[in-house]
Order: structure tokens, then sequence, then C-alpha cells
């Protein structure tokens, strides 16, 4: 068969099996095809079109067509071929005819895949804890006062909006923080109030703002409890968790949403997945504040063991309920038994005397009288 | 030498492998599966290919000419460009925020703007790689332009309770078609707000009925208490979960109807013949296998626990609390992977019946009237990049 150049492989005209497609306009040719040293596509219009074999390449046709293509074609160029012993007699001519073809190299493209993927959560595990200790120092502390305002604006819309003011109340809880912040070595700046709703909480927000909750008041027995409930809110002014926290979060959100992007669609694994890594997280900086009360509370001589009592009385034994390794904070048990071991009997002059600890605990009396 | 029994005389056909398809979507999703997501490029190219090049008009079937690299590739570019942008976001809405709490919620709107542009621009790059008889489509205009067009539109939609939206779906496509080509053959489009409203217009009453009846219930309800009307409470909410797929199945087919009729390149104009209830068996087989799929999820979680259970010698209960680490995290992680195939699987049959299906019937349903106007279309236009796509991947947006 290669021994006649001229060997015409299809019937002519209109209604033939093979159709050429120049690439420069959607005319349909039917052309006769003629294999010589290189492919000859014939038609009466038309000069005669040489392919060479081996730069004929597969493109995507239905099912019954071999559709071609051609490297030193225009791009778009396509020849149809619909008669299969035809196709069968091309095939066997083009040599590298599935040559660059697509749909191959999913081994590659997997092998790609997990190597991304590992280098994604090693910057998780370790690269994103690293850069947010090291640029925390480094956020100014006018940014952070900027985010404490806007977190103050919503924390005062959701919970109501009322501060605690009754004048004793009031002098008595700034006598009790004065001791603290000057004990914690925190600047003046730092601004504190209670708010009254009944839930029992505290919280310090970046910038220096510390809120006490009115329904930890409520259930607190003793200065010293709402003492060290603070002192662990200054200390996580101190540390400037919040800003560290922030880098450390938006980090974690933006990689592992990168890494799972679109397989869930719905975001439930991202949640769940973030949920785990970043805990253990925020758990070492509580801890961390809880060191830093226990420091406080041994500098001013008062113990620290009403704290965890406080917290314990509050969640009660926490071991028992949810997942444990889901808790953004120590459970409760374990932290109270640290307070407890690191207890020192008193030594120091009580915080408060009894009439100004009355006072606080009444401080909301007037709740929701006005604002600051 | 045999002829080949010729390409079946319809204007417009589709005639892709069901099975192939199905095992091309099963193990392109398990290629996801294991390569944490990043396969979904190679897994769309490869969908549009199989549909491109099965979808026959006038005996010549398309092709699709864009690959995956193009579209990973798209995704890095436009990761590059909304990193920065989500920074400033933030930072924006932090200092709006400082002025007045909750005040930063206008900022979305730039989203909104964006995730249509994305839209825009991702139609671009398909339409770019759709090549039919050796020549390409292509596509001008500004994603900006569109963006702020569907934007004002979109505001419209509001205080109209989606009325507006016949109108709103005929001025965009008008933008996009009218920038389409096909070589040196412009598009257009010539379907009305009025002719989509007068086909459509007692879904959306049903629609605004049944949102209204549900949210009326409850003082109805209060109204009748001790009366045996009462008694319809559950009846009625069940008859409007059982419409919803009917009405929104009918809705579809009005719409996709609709659109194709309307689009023109040139002389050449498409019509559809979808009858309404074409697509609602659909939307019933998915809904099937979603039941189907959920009640093995809760099977297989129940089938885990059980195991774990006896393995470590625990009851069930304690599976879920804590201090039994050695017994939960292997639950946790079993209740993921379950979790994981669970959309997976889901995937795989909505890209079945959604796409594979749904395309099938709307290609079968179409003629193409005048069709010898595009007998001898010069080829022209140039190829886009694929942001468009992967500004769309990155805000996970969906449209075309």
């Amino acid at each position: 068969m290669d021994s006649d150049p001229e060997h015409i492989a299809s019937p002519p005209g209109p209604g033939g099996s093979v159709v050429y497609f120049d690439g420069r306009s959607s005319r349909r040719r039917p052309v006769t095809l003629a294999f010589s040293d290189q492919l000859e596509l014939h038609e009466l219009q038309m000069a005669v079109v040489h392919w060479p074999y081996d730069d004929i390449r597969r493109a995507d046709g239905p099912a019954g067509t071999l559709r071609l293509t051609c490297l030193t074609a225009p791009a778009l160029a396509r020849l149809e071929v619909r008669d299969a012993a035809l196709a069968t007699e091309l095939t066997a001519r083009c040599s590298r005819l599935d040559e660059n073809a697509p749909g191959r190299g999913a081994a590659a493209i997997v092998a790609w895949s997990l190597a991304a993927a590992v280098s994604i959560i090693t910057v998780i595990l370790f690269g994103v804890p690293l850069a947010a200790d090291r640029l925390t120092p480094l956020v100014p502390q006018s940014f952070e006062r900027r985010l404490g305002d806007v977190a103050d604006g919503q924390v005062r819309i959701m919970f109501g909006n009322k501060v605690c003011n009754d004048a004793a109340g009031q002098a008595a809880f700034t006598k009790l923080v004065k001791a603290l912040r000057d004990a914690a070595g925190l600047d003046p700046s730092v601004q504190t109030a209670v708010l009254a709703t009944p839930i029992p909480n505290a919280f310090a927000l970046p910038g220096g703002k510390v809120y006490l909750f009115n329904g930890l008041l409520a259930r607190a027995q003793d200065p010293d409890e709402i003492a060290g409930v603070l002192a662990h809110e200054l200390g996580h002014l101190r540390h400037r968790d919040v800003t560290r926290n922030l880098i450390y979060n938006g980090g974690t959100s933006f990689l592992i949403g990168l890494l799972f992007g679109d397989v869930t669609g719905s975001g439930a694994m991202v949640f769940a997945s973030r949920t785990l890594v970043t805990v253990s997280y925020s758990r070492e900086a509580e801890q961390g504040a809880d060191d830093f009360s226990i420091e406080v509370m041994r500098k001013l001589g008062r113990p620290t063991k009403p704290m965890g009592e406080l917290l314990f009385r509050v969640t009660g034994k926490q071991g028992d309920k949810g997942l444990s390794f889901l808790a953004g904070h120590p459970l409760t048990e374990d932290r109270l038994r640290h307070m407890t071991e690191a207890s020192r009997p008193a030594s120091g002059p009580p915080l408060l005397t009894a009439d100004e600890w009355q006072s606080l605990k009444t401080i909301c009396k007037m709740a929701g009288a006005g604002k600051i | 030498m045999p002829i080949p029994p010729p390409l079946p005389r319809k204007l417009v056909c589709f005639s892709g492998d069901r099975a192939q398809f199905s095992r091309l979507v099963r193990r392109g999703t398990l290629l996801e599966l294991v390569t944490v997501g990043f396969y979904r490029f190679w897994l769309a190219t490869d969908i549009r290919r199989h549909m491109w090049s099965n979808t026959a008009i006038d005996s010549d079937a398309a092709e699709y000419t864009g690959r995956g690299k193009e579209l990973l590739i798209g995704f890095l570019f436009a990761l590059a460009i909304l990193v920065p942008i989500y920074l400033a976001y933030f930072l924006i809405g932090l200092e709006v925020e400082r002025f007045k709490a909750f005040a930063s919620f206008p900022l979305f709107l730039f989203f909104y703007l964006f995730g249509q542009f994305a839209i825009y621009r991702a139609r671009r790059y398909r339409l770019t790689r759709t090549v039919w008889r050796g020549v390409r489509f292509w596509m001008d205009g500004s994603g900006w332009a569109y963006a702020g067009r569907a934007a004002l539109w979109g505001l419209m939609m509001i205080p109209t309770l989606g009325l507006i939206l016949p109108s709103r779906e005929a001025a965009l496509e008008r933008y996009k078609m009218q920038h389409c080509h096909y070589g040196d053959l412009q598009g257009g489009f010539a379907g009305t707000g009025k002719e989509f409203f007068k086909r459509g217009w007692w879904l959306w009453l049903l629609v605004v009925a049944l949102i209204f009846g549900i949210a009326m219930f409850p003082v109805i309800a209060v109204r009748f208490q001790g009366y045996p009307e009462t008694k319809l409470a559950p009846v009625l909410l069940l008859a409007g979960f059982v419409s919803m797929p009917f009405i929104y199945g009918a809705f579809k087919a009005v719409e996709w109807r609709w659109w194709i009729s309307g689009i023109r390149f040139g002389e050449v104009r498409f019509e559809a013949s979808l009858a309404r209830r074409a697509l609602i068996g659909l939307y019933w087989k998915v809904i099937g296998w979603f039941v189907l799929i959920a009640v093995s999820f809760g099977g297989y979680l129940f089938g885990s626990a059980s195991v774990i259970a006896r393995i470590s010698h625990l009851p069930v209960a304690q599976l879920f609390t804590p201090g039994n680490q050695h017994a939960n995290i292997p639950m946790l992680l079993l209740a993921g992977f379950g979790y994981l195939a669970f959309i997976l699987v889901m995937n795989v049959v909505l890209r079945v019946y959604l796409l594979r299906d749904l395309w099938e019937r709307l290609a079968n349903s179409t003629t193409v009237h005048r069709i010898e106007a595009i007998d001898s279309v010069s080829a022209r236009g140039d190829l886009a990049s694929a942001l468009g796509e992967g500004f769309a991947d990155g805000l996970d947006i969906v449209g075309f």
C-alpha cells in the first residue's frame, strides 16, 4: 500500500464520509483522502492540503467519528472521518496521534495535589502559629484599639448596652481593678465596666477593654473569685491574645478553605476541621492567661483557688458533656485542680472590705440607667 | 467500502452515552476526593469535553478545547488578586464599623458586583473554548458593565418581590448575547420579559401564595385553635413541600424554553419545544437519591458507632462523651469520612441528572431555523483567559 503514492482512499463528492474544516471559515468541505508520504486532502475548489502524519493529533469527537487536527495547520482546522475502515487505516499511519491528549496524567495531578495538601497542612500546624506569634508584636496598638472599638460597638448591641454604674459599686470595682492592674504591670489606659446581663461571663477586647457580666458577679461569693477572673482577662490583654487569635484564625480559615475549596460545597468540612485545629490553639492561650492570673494573685498575696471554684460553680463538671477536645477552654475541673495546686494561703490584705464587696455585688441595682 | 449510517437528521441532537458519562463523573469524583479537591479543574474540563463533543448541530458535533491546567492557572491568578481584596475588605470594614456597628453591610454589594463580573468572564472563557465547524465562538463587552446592570436589576428585585425577574433576565441576556459572536456572526437575544412573564406568572403567584401561607400559618392556627381546621396544618405543610419540586421543575422548563427560543446568531434562530413537565421527573429522581443516600449515611453512622462500641467495650452513649478519646476520635474520623462520601455521591447524582440528563432533554427539544445562514462564516476572535472562572471558583459562585 505504501508503494502506491497516490492511493485514493475515500469516495469523492458530497455525502462522502470525510469532511474538512479549514479553520478559517465554517464551510463544510467534503474531501477525498490520499495517502502519500503525507496525508493529502483533495477538493475541487481548494488547493491540495498536506498534513504530515507525525503532526496529526486526535481531537475530541462524538462516538463513531474520528476527528483530527494538525500541528502545522491552522489551530482550528479539523478533519472528520466517519468511516470506520478508513479511520483505522489513517490511524495506523499516524504514530503520534495520542500524544499530548488530555485526560491523561491523573497520577501526576494526584501526586502534586498531595504535595500541595501536605505543604498546606504543615503551614497550618507550624507556620501560622509562628507567624501569629511574630506578627502580633508588630501590630500597632492604635490598630488594636480600633479593633477593640469595633468589637465594643457590637458587644454593646448584643448585650443591651446596660452599663452598671451604682456609685459605691463603681468605686469598689475601680479599686479592685487598679490593684490588679498595678500588679499586672498594665498601664492605666485599660478600661473596665460591668454589664447588666445575666450571662455568667467576662471577656477582654483588644486595645484594653475588660467587661465583667453581672451574671458572674451574682454567682461569686468572695472578691478573690472575681479578682482571679479579672486577672485572667488582663492576662489576655497582656499577651495580646485577641490579635494573635485574629491572625491565627484568619490564616487557618483561609488555608483550610483553600484546601477543601469546592469538594464539600457547603463549608461544613471546612468549619469542622478549622474547629479541630484552632481550638487547641485557643486552649493554650487560656492556659497562658490562667498562669498570668496565678502570678498576679500571688503578687497580691491572695489565693488562686477561689477563681477555680467560681468557674466550677458556673459550669459544673464538664467531663460529662460534649467532646472534650473540642472545647476552647481547658476543662473546668482541670483548671480548678491547677488553681488549687498553685494556691497559697492569703498573705496580703483583702482586696476589698466586706462593705465594698457588698457594693460591688449590687453595682447593677440601677441597671440600664445609661451609657458611659 | 461500507457507507456508515448517517447521523440522525435532527438539527440539534445530544447523543452522549449515559454509562460513559456516569463512569467519567464517578472516576473524577473519586479523584477529587484523593486530590483534596484539586482535580475539580480537570473534572469540569472532562465533563465539558463530553457534553460538547456529543452535541451536534446540523449533524456536526461541537468541540471543547479548554484544558484543566488553564482553569488551575486561572484559579491561582484569581486567588492572587482576591487575597489582597479580602484583606482590604477586612480593613475597610473595620474602619466603617468603627463609626457605626454593623455598618459595613453595604460592602457586600462590592462582592456581589465582583461575582457578577466573574459570571460574565467565566462565560467568556467557556465560549472561546467552544468550536464548531472549525470556527470558535467568542465574546467582547465589559464584565464590569454587565456587573453594574446585574446589580441595578438585582436591587429592583427586592421591592417588586421578584416580579421583575423576567425583565431582569431578558435585559441581562440581551447584553450577554449581543456580545457573543460565532466567527464574524453576531449573536443576539430576542426573548422579552413580557413573554417570559406570560409563560410563568402563575408559578410566581403559586410561590408567593405558598410563602405567604406558611408565614401566616401560625396566625391562622392561633385563631382556629381547637377547631378541626388545625388538623390540616401538617397536611398543608406537606402539600407545600411536595409541590415545590413541581413548581421549580415547571419554572426551570419555562425559563430554559424561553431562553433557548430567544437565541439568535445573525439570521439563525433557535427554538425549543420543551414541555412544562419535562424536567419535573429529574428533580424527583434527585430527591429520591438524596433520601436514599441520606438513609444510608444514617445507617453507616449507626453501624460504625456500634462497631466502635463493641471493640472498645463501651456503651454507645459514651462514644460522644469526652475522656474516652481512644473511642471518640475514631468515631469523629469515621463520621467525617462518611460525610465526605455522602457529599461526593450526591455530587455524582447531581451531575448525572441535573447536568447530563437535563442537557439531553434541552438539546433534543431544540431545533434551528435558517441554519444555512451559518454555512460560510469567517473565523474571528481571540481566546480569553480562565481568570473569570478562577474568580467564580474563588468566590464560590455558580452561573453562566
